[in-house]
């Protein structure tokens, strides 16, 4: 069976600055500038106040994981290749939540609040994807 | 509060059995099911003026069909004024039933026919369901591109709800087993055989900690009810079943923005639907708890007030969710056991806890039951949706 290829994101118009950062390896979120609130996933108005008056600023790429699975059978076709994989809710510093997947790490070593990182993988010409990797003492600097 | 306490009653129902059926057209999972649900109700056909068809997945052709009045036609139903499918995903039971009743206590229908198919189990492959179900409700910009699907899904809801409560593994497993006991004795189930938590234990591990033993399958089925007036009711065969009490709380589309995902809006929902009925979870009889996977089934029945956080794993270890325990729990064995059908999952639980209180559920009948609590959720758990079910209106 010919394995489909990885699924690249849909891309809402609005939301192109966070995949054209991602491509530069940054990793932007929106915040409000009515009422402070970092955003993610980008909105077309602010969900908390519903203001209008958004800015794109860059993330911190500092979170805890908020929950974690590794994917070791019954994957999607197009990620069968790819098992085991991590699949992790992260927690940014920013206080929002996106989905993504944990890499370079011992997946038995992973717990839920454990603190990571933002790393960029290139999924095609067209798209980075932000990653997240365990904070080691190393890569604290 | 809404105005349908005590208003109107499911007055008939019907099901076909969950299975693999190549051989069976999918419009018979609907007709069947409808045509048992009106003559359970003791009324004419032609007495159906609203038919709501809930949404099938497993084609688009055969969706289009019961959105444009297949049912309708099959059934020959003379004095139908709409057709209208209303659909919410897994929690089209308790959406459909609220719309139903406010049509009904609004007069625009008197009698309404809701009805659920699906061909799950023959109508797509074993891969195409996992691949159906990797981009059905999940979000194509921000979870699918990292290889989301349901069991990675169910398990981040696990990892986090046993790292919260402590939670082990062979108190997920003994959901299933609990499930499967009253599928045992469920005709129209598929998994009938005993099941053991070592055997839960040794199946195959999907996404961490969920098991496959520990995940729901997809099958062909279907299952309908009408409801009607209350005072219509009291006139029909049936033990009239009022809707008592319902609520919701819609909390997310992309799974990922879920800030609590061991926990959800149960409790908030649930607090109003049992407000509303002045009942509480001790007055229940039966708790239809939506499982699809076990921590869902524990979620819901700790976040209901069955009992406090993080015990709901002894619980259904001792067995007090069992045929005869102390708080029988997801009585037609559920997606779990039952089989999972679509969106037909919780119209099954919805039809159970009116055959329950109908006592007519057979070898499954629990004593007495008066009053039922129904939980039903869509896409990944999007909604917290709880309607109380009574013979009775407290």
């Amino acid at each position: 069976m010919d394995t489909p290829k990885k699924p690249v994101p849909i891309v809402n118009p609005w939301a192109r600055p966070f995949w054209d950062a991602a491509k530069e390896k940054r990793l932007v979120i929106q915040r409000c500038k009515d009422c402070d609130r970092y955003i993610f996933y980008p909105r077309i108005a602010c969900p908390n106040c519903f203001s209008d008056n958004m800015e794109w600023v860059e993330a911190s790429g500092k979170g805890t994981i908020y929950s974690f699975t590794v994917v070791q059978n019954n994957a999607p076709s197009a990620f069968i290749g790819e098992m085991p994989y991590v699949v992790a809710i992260i927690k940014l510093e920013e206080g929002v939540q996106m989905l993504s997947n944990v890499v370079e790490c011992d997946p038995d070593n992973l717990h839920c609040d454990m603190p990571v990182e933002v790393t960029f993988e290139r999924l095609t010409d067209d798209f980075t994807l932000p990653k997240f990797r365990p904070v080691t003492i190393s890569s604290k600097r | 509060m809404s105005k349908l306490k005590g208003k109107v009653a499911i007055v008939g129902i019907g099901e076909v059995p969950t299975g693999r059926f190549p051989e069976t057209a999918a419009i018979y999972h609907a007709i069947e099911s409808a045509k048992q649900a009106i003559r359970d109700a003791g009324i004419n056909k032609d007495e159906i003026d609203f038919c709501m068809p809930t949404a099938s997945l497993f084609s688009p052709q055969f969706n289009t069909e019961l959105v444009t009045c297949r049912v309708v036609e099959e059934l020959g139903l003379k004095n139908c004024k709409k057709n209208c499918q209303v659909f919410s995903g897994g929690s089209s039971s308790s959406c459909g039933l609220q719309m139903a009743g406010s049509l009904i206590t609004s007069g625009v229908a008197q009698t309404v026919l809701f009805v659920h198919s699906d061909r799950l189990g023959t109508g797509v492959t074993a891969q195409g369901g996992i691949d159906l179900f990797s981009t059905a409700g999940i979000s194509a910009e921000w979870e699918v591109p990292f290889g989301q699907h349901y069991s990675s899904i169910a398990a981040l809801s696990t990892t986090r709800y046993k790292y919260e409560t402590g939670c082990t593994d062979e108190q997920l497993a003994s959901v299933c087993v609990s499930n499967r006991k009253w599928a045992e004795i469920n005709p129209n189930a598929f998994f009938r055989k005993p099941l053991t938590i070592e055997e839960v234990m040794a199946s195959k591990m999907l996404s961490t900690p969920l098991r496959a033993k520990m995940s729901n399958m997809l099958f062909d089925g279907g299952s309908a009810f009408v409801l009607a007036s209350a005072e219509r009711a009291r006139d029909l065969p049936n033990t009239p079943v009022y809707i008592l009490g319902e609520s919701g709380v819609v909390s997310h589309f992309v799974f990922s923005q879920e800030p609590d995902v061991s926990r959800f809006g149960w409790a908030k929902s649930a607090k109003a639907a049992f407000g509303e009925a002045n009942l509480t979870p001790r007055d229940m009889d039966v708790a239809e708890i939506y499982d699809s996977y076990p921590v869902y089934q524990m979620i819901g029945f700790e976040e209901l007030g069955f009992c406090e956080r993080g015990e709901a794993g002894e619980i259904f270890m001792r067995g007090d969710t069992w045929p005869g325990g102390r708080i029988p729990c997801t009585t037609d064995g559920g997606m779990l056991s039952k089989g999972h059908i679509g969106a037909g999952g919780a119209v099954s639980l919805l039809v159970e806890a009116a055959r329950q209180l109908m006592g007519k559920a057979g070898e499954r009948q629990v004593k007495d039951a008066r009053f039922a609590v129904e939980t039903a959720t869509g896409g990944t758990y999007m909604d917290a949706q709880v309607t109380v079910l009574g013979t009775e209106i407290p």
